[in-house]
């Protein structure tokens, strides 16, 4: 079988479309005249083309039943009530927010009840370096600042208070953070994660002593934020 | 009959009128399923993600800032949810070891052409399906997928050219 002409190909496809002027058109024709191969494929593709539109017919013809059918799918979902920032944020960013927070009450706590607090301070010191240098900092510093005086206050209070209080600076914690790019705040993130993580190991008995008393004293607290940030922090499932 | 705008029936939506997102859906299904078919290919799965596209819609619209721009909005959301179908099912396909050709419409034959559509490269095939399934509006079409009319003639050139080759190598490999 003949083929079609290679550098005629687009036009006929375009004559298919439609999109032909009047002297392309012309043009087009005298070269079919003489091109069994050209002219051959000009009648496939609107063959395909035919085939296409009778395709979408059919198609169209369930159109109607399907959208009822979605409709009749929507069943009591609702709009979503208040319009939550946090959530806006990425897991990543929710994740970091409660291992700061966590990081932050464990390191207090830990200078409550070991003698050598020093360890504790330089990791903590660490981290807010890096987050001082990196993120917005009066608010992550606001945050700890905030969990500390909790955690100072009394222990008994801080089961409800945390909660409350968190979920109020993360509010703010997240607004600012809205107005930076997202890719950013994750890039950034990562970065106090990976500085936590490294934290961790320097000073892991310290850290994990402040955790396991974060668990047994403010469980109820910290699981509840972890359930708000829908992720629960590793450090409370072990 | 009275036509509602869309600033209208959004704002009622969210004030808890369920009637007015129907008329939603009813307005934009169309669209919003031949964006999906578009994307991933076959029937089936383009009437879960569109079912799926509406609910989201619904659950999300107060976070629509601009309710003129719904049906843009709506699209866009079909797009997103069908481009994470496809993944899905590639990340399946992978596992098994073997890829599902199928058919874009139900037919009595396991039809060439639909396995041939199936077959093009999405951003070929999105065009493709939503010319020819939807009235054949190059306008409509580039106003839907957000680029020059221009553009989408190109894209439906090569799409019906690659669809060709696609079909005539089926044809010669039974
Ligand atoms: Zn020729």
């Amino acid at each position: 079988m003949n083929q079609a002409c290679t550098n005629m190909q687009n036009a006929i496809a375009d004559h298919v479309l439609g999109v032909l002027s009047e002297e392309q058109t012309q043009a087009l024709r005298s070269h079919l005249a003489g091109c069994a191969g050209c002219a051959e494929y000009l009648r496939q593709l609107e063959d395909h083309s035919k085939a296409l539109i009778a395709c979408g017919a059919r198609v169209e013809a369930d159109m109607a039943a399907r959208c009822e059918k979605a409709i009749e799918a929507l069943g009591d979902v609702a709009p979503v009530r208040v319009p939550r920032i946090v959530p806006l944020l990425g897991r990543l960013v929710r994740t970091a927010v409660a291992a700061v927070l966590i990081l932050g009450a464990g390191i207090v706590i830990g200078r409550f009840t070991t003698p050598r607090a020093v360890d504790a301070e330089q990791l903590r010191a660490d981290v807010q370096a890096s987050v001082l240098a990196s993120l917005k900092p009066a608010v992550l510093e606001s945050v700890l600042a905030q969990v500390d005086q909790r955690l100072e206050a009394s222990h008994t209070q801080m089961v409800t208070d945390i909660t409350e209080q968190t979920h109020r600076d993360l509010r703010v914690f997240a607004n600012e953070l809205l107005s930076g790019t997202q890719t950013l705040v994750d890039r950034r993130f990562t970065e106090v994660v990976q500085l936590i993580e490294a934290g961790r190991l320097t000073d892991r008995r310290q850290v994990a002593k402040a955790l396991d008393q974060i668990k047994t004293q403010t469980g109820i607290g910290l699981l509840r934020l972890a359930a708000w940030t829908e992720e629960t922090p590793q450090a409370l499932q072990n | 009959m009275e036509q509602r705008s869309d600033i209208d029936l959004v704002e009622a939506v969210c004030q808890g009128q369920r009637s007015a997102y129907a008329v939603l859906v009813r307005r934009y299904y169309s669209q919003v399923f031949l964006v999906c078919l578009g994307v991933v290919g076959n029937v089936h799965d383009a009437e879960d993600v569109a079912q799926d596209t509406m609910v989201k819609g619904l659950e999300r619209i107060r976070q629509l800032r601009d309710p003129d721009q719904f049906g843009h909005w709506i699209v866009k959301i079909a797009r997103n949810l069908s481009i994470n179908c496809l993944r899905r099912r590639a990340a399946a396909e992978r596992l098994v070891g073997q890829r599902r050709d199928e058919p874009l419409a139900e037919s009595t034959a396991a039809d060439d052409l639909h396995r041939a559509v199936a077959r093009l490269p999405r951003d070929l095939r999105l065009p493709l399906v939503m010319y020819y399934f939807d009235g054949r509006s190059v306008k409509s079409v580039a106003q839907t997928l957000d680029i020059s009319t221009s553009g989408v003639y190109l894209k439906l050139r090569m799409a019906l050219r690659e669809l060709h080759d696609i079909l005539t190598a089926q044809g010669e490999t039974p």
